[in-house]
């Protein structure tokens, strides 16, 4: 009974030992392209590769100035045959022939050498139309605040509010209704850059003609890097273990992942009140800040703190987090409007505010 | 690998444990004046009732002035303040959508003012910083209140203001064939104009010591521009070059204020020196045979920024203070002239001449990012603001009846604006905060 018992332990033993250092987890080798070659001299290679060579090509053109008969024929279509005796310069005797009607000069033939690879002619300059100076896009109108989407002034007897509404007002029939009196809203006047007095209004025509773009290389296969692959001991296994074991935190969000639209629609809500000052030290410095929500979208003002910044000073960060604490905790009025079925998932946010595109405006 | 892979499995196990906060990254913000509210200080006696209000116009005016706030009327307050020590009712506050509150008290006994005052970020429900009170005399209520608007400017956007500041410029009047100029010396919004020469003699470039109580200027006195420096309490002045057959012009102090830089034109070319003002010891900087002139220190005092035609055109270098080795920093079309250092030290202010128009720029102090802030007939001259955040500037209109004033733009190119003056102004110069 025990004699099988070590038989079996025994071959299961080996074959674990083979299977780990038997090779049977090795990758197999790169497999090697073999072709075989024959030894020749080197007098047989020339042999071999005279009979391909290109014939010799005179790369110098011969001096066809020496030869009166190549000379150049005159002009017989600009210049009457009488005259051209006296073009000749005296001082060069040796060039003064008698002038008669020359036979049609043949083109010397001359062999034409393929470059390696070949170059694309330049493309003739194209030249844009002269058109009249109009703007291809409106210019943005001049407004005091400047956000990403320009808005339109609005009326002068509107207030100032983030929705647009008509006034309501009593007929004049003298309708009485219980609805009361509703004031016209509407949002206030921006623009989409800052506009200096420097900038000349866009001139309609274009400078040069845009070529197609070539086609985009295709993008090399990433390799990982050495450092990508996490280094392995023994005591950070059992520490991994050990941490997921006794993990007693409660599973993941519940409900579906918030959608894009979801997002945007909470980024826009907190980018309009996020007034950046373009000329401070605090345009230079990126902040995250992290937050927690009520259900209802409120956020716990204890909750916010930064967590991360990035550029400037002490002082341009301290800033920068004012400013965006200011825009989270204005523009939430009575909670951000974010899908309740999905708590679980927005309960927790972190925001990082860049400035860095509106430094360029 | 077996290990790896086991690792692997066990964090990705772990992983799912946590729930990650929702990211979210913005980059699209708004920029727009910052709404605050100032309450009428409150009078703690009858004697400040005056000063109660005006305090309230001349800080609000300093801070919507720059363009960056705006005040919210009183007439749309729902919480009235009637003691300082009152809390703050936040929600009235938010609710007309009040960013920043200022709340203060001014009481004046005698010829001594005293002001207290408070600023809150009232979407944070809290105070920024800590209660500061100010005294002075009645006559120095203006300054009291550009003090107060530097610190609340301070608490709300991180950096220093340049309200309790003064420049001094040339004050010109009469027809432009028959121009008359004077130095003349106001606080930096157009207040308290006090001249320091009269009108007998042509004056010009006029600059502040970094303690601010000293003024280099140029004057035609003798003929001949000369280079002087003038006490401004007391007026009295000295010329500090005085070479036979040269002219001297444009000079500016360094950041220590003991020695200066200036143009000297000798024999026909114009070169840039340095004068020890203690022993009047001068030593050539520049030795070219073009025109180098318009110098200015960084504010560490390492380096000076000049214009020179050395290229063929004038444009911009930068040498080390000690002289030697420019480096040409301005590349652009046209011509840039009168560079001024930030006093921050990273930007470079300048006059450019391009496709017949002038403008005000600022670019790194490398030439890259330059961006042109102004464009008009004629702008040239810029100055800082002490906190580097707005350039003053003259700007001249064009005809027979063209007149040269001051204005001043912020350095992002928003809220162009005139400087008032009494008559027309040229040549400005910011002085030190609170000089």
């Amino acid at each position: 009974m025990h004699i099988g018992h070590y038989i079996s332990g025994g071959a299961h033993a080996g074959l674990i030992f083979w299977a780990l250092f038997g090779g049977m987890f090795q990758p197999d080798p790169i497999p090697l392209e073999v072709s075989n070659v024959s030894v020749i001299s080197s007098e047989e290679f020339d042999a071999i590769t005279a009979a391909y060579q290109a014939p010799a090509v005179e790369t110098d053109a011969p001096d066809l100035t020496q030869d009166a008969q190549v000379d150049p024929a005159p002009d017989l279509t600009s210049q009457p045959d009488e005259q051209v005796a006296s073009l000749v310069p005296p001082s060069r005797p040796e060039q003064q022939v008698e002038v008669t009607q020359p036979a049609p000069v043949e083109p010397l033939e001359t062999p034409q050498v393929e470059p390696e690879t070949p170059v694309q002619p330049e493309p003739p300059q194209e030249v844009a139309p002269d058109l009249p100076v109009t703007a291809a896009k409106p210019a943005p109108r001049p407004a005091d605040r400047v956000a990403p989407e320009a808005v339109a002034p609005p009326p002068e007897d509107a207030t100032i509010a983030d929705d647009v509404q008509d006034s309501v007002t009593l007929s004049d029939a003298g309708q009485v209704t219980d609805a009361p009196e509703q004031e016209a809203t509407a949002p206030e006047a921006a623009t989409t850059e800052i506009i200096t007095e420097a900038k000349d209004p866009p001139s309609g025509a274009p400078k040069t003609s845009l070529r197609p773009r070539p086609r985009p290389a295709e993008p090399a296969p990433a390799e990982p890097k050495p450092e990508d692959t996490p280094k392995v001991n023994s005591s950070s296994v059992n520490s991994a273990l050990a941490e997921a074991l006794t993990d007693d935190t409660p599973k993941g969000p519940s409900g579906p992942p918030m959608t894009r639209g979801e997002k945007d629609g909470f980024r826009v809500a907190v980018q309009q009140c996020w007034v950046v000052d373009v000329g401070s030290e605090a345009a230079n410095v990126t902040v995250t800040i992290a937050m927690e929500l009520d259900k209802n979208g409120v956020v716990d003002a204890g909750s916010l703190k930064l967590i991360a910044s990035e550029g400037g000073s002490d002082s341009g960060i301290n800033t920068a987090f004012s400013a965006a604490r200011r825009a989270i905790l204005r523009c939430q009025k009575d909670g951000y409007k974010l899908p309740i079925d999905k708590y679980d998932q927005w309960r927790e946010i972190e925001i990082t505010f860049n400035p860095e595109d509106m430094r360029t405006r | 690998m077996f290990r790896f892979l086991i690792l692997t499995l066990f964090w990705m196990t772990a992983s799912i444990g946590h729930a990650a906060p929702l990211r979210i990254e913005i980059k699209n913000g708004v920029i727009e004046p910052l709404p605050f509210a100032a309450p009428q200080f409150v009078a703690e006696n009858s004697a400040a009732n005056d000063l109660a209000v005006d305090l309230v116009n001349v800080i609000s005016q300093d801070l919507v002035g720059t363009g960056l706030f705006r005040q919210i009327p009183q007439s749309a307050f729902i919480s009235t303040v009637t003691s300082f020590s009152s809390p703050v009712e936040y929600a009235d506050w938010k609710a007309i959508n009040a960013q920043a509150l200022l709340t203060g008290a001014v009481s004046a006994e005698g010829d001594t003012v005293t002001v207290k005052f408070r600023v809150y970020d009232v979407f944070a429900n809290q105070e920024l910083g800590t209660g500061l009170k100010f005294a002075g005399s009645r006559e120095g209520w203006r300054r009291i209140a550009h003090k107060v608007a530097d610190v609340v400017y301070s608490r709300i956007t991180g950096e220093s203001g340049y309200f309790d500041s003064r420049v001094v410029f040339v004050a010109e009047s009469g027809s432009k064939g028959q121009r008359r100029k004077r130095l003349a010396i106001m606080d930096y919004d157009g207040a308290n104009v006090k001249y320091l020469t009269g009108s007998d003699n042509i004056v010009l470039a006029p600059r502040f010591s970094p303690t601010g109580d000293r003024v280099l200027y140029t004057s035609y006195e003798t003929g001949f521009p000369r280079i002087y420096v003038m006490d401004v309490g007391s007026a009295e002045r000295r010329v500090l070059q005085n070479a036979e057959g040269t002219m001297s012009f444009a000079p500016r102090f360094s950041p220590d204020g003991n020695t200066i830089v200036y143009s000297l034109e000798q024999g026909g070319n114009t070169d840039i020196h340095l004068m020890d003002l203690a022993s009047g010891q001068s030593r050539r900087l520049t030795s070219d045979a073009s025109i180098e002139t318009a110098p200015s220190f960084s504010p560490d005092g390492s380096q000076i920024v000049f214009e020179s035609d050395r290229s063929g055109s004038q444009q911009l270098y930068i040498m080390p203070a000690s002289g030697g080795g420019a480096k040409r920093i301005s590349f652009g079309e046209g011509r840039y002239g009168t560079p001024v250092w930030s006093p921050r030290g990273d930007m470079i202010a300048f006059t450019k001449q391009s496709k017949g128009r002038f403008h005000i720029g600022v670019m790194r102090t490398d030439g890259s990012e330059e961006r042109l802030l102004t464009a008009s007939f004629l702008d040239e001259g810029p100055t800082w603001s002490p906190n580097g955040r707005v350039i003053m500037f003259t700007r001249e209109t064009q005809g027979a009846t063209g007149a040269a004033n001051l204005y001043s733009v912020d350095i992002s190119g928003r809220n162009l604006k005139p400087v008032p003056t009494a008559s027309g102004g040229s040549d400005p110069a910011w002085s030190p905060l609170g000089k």
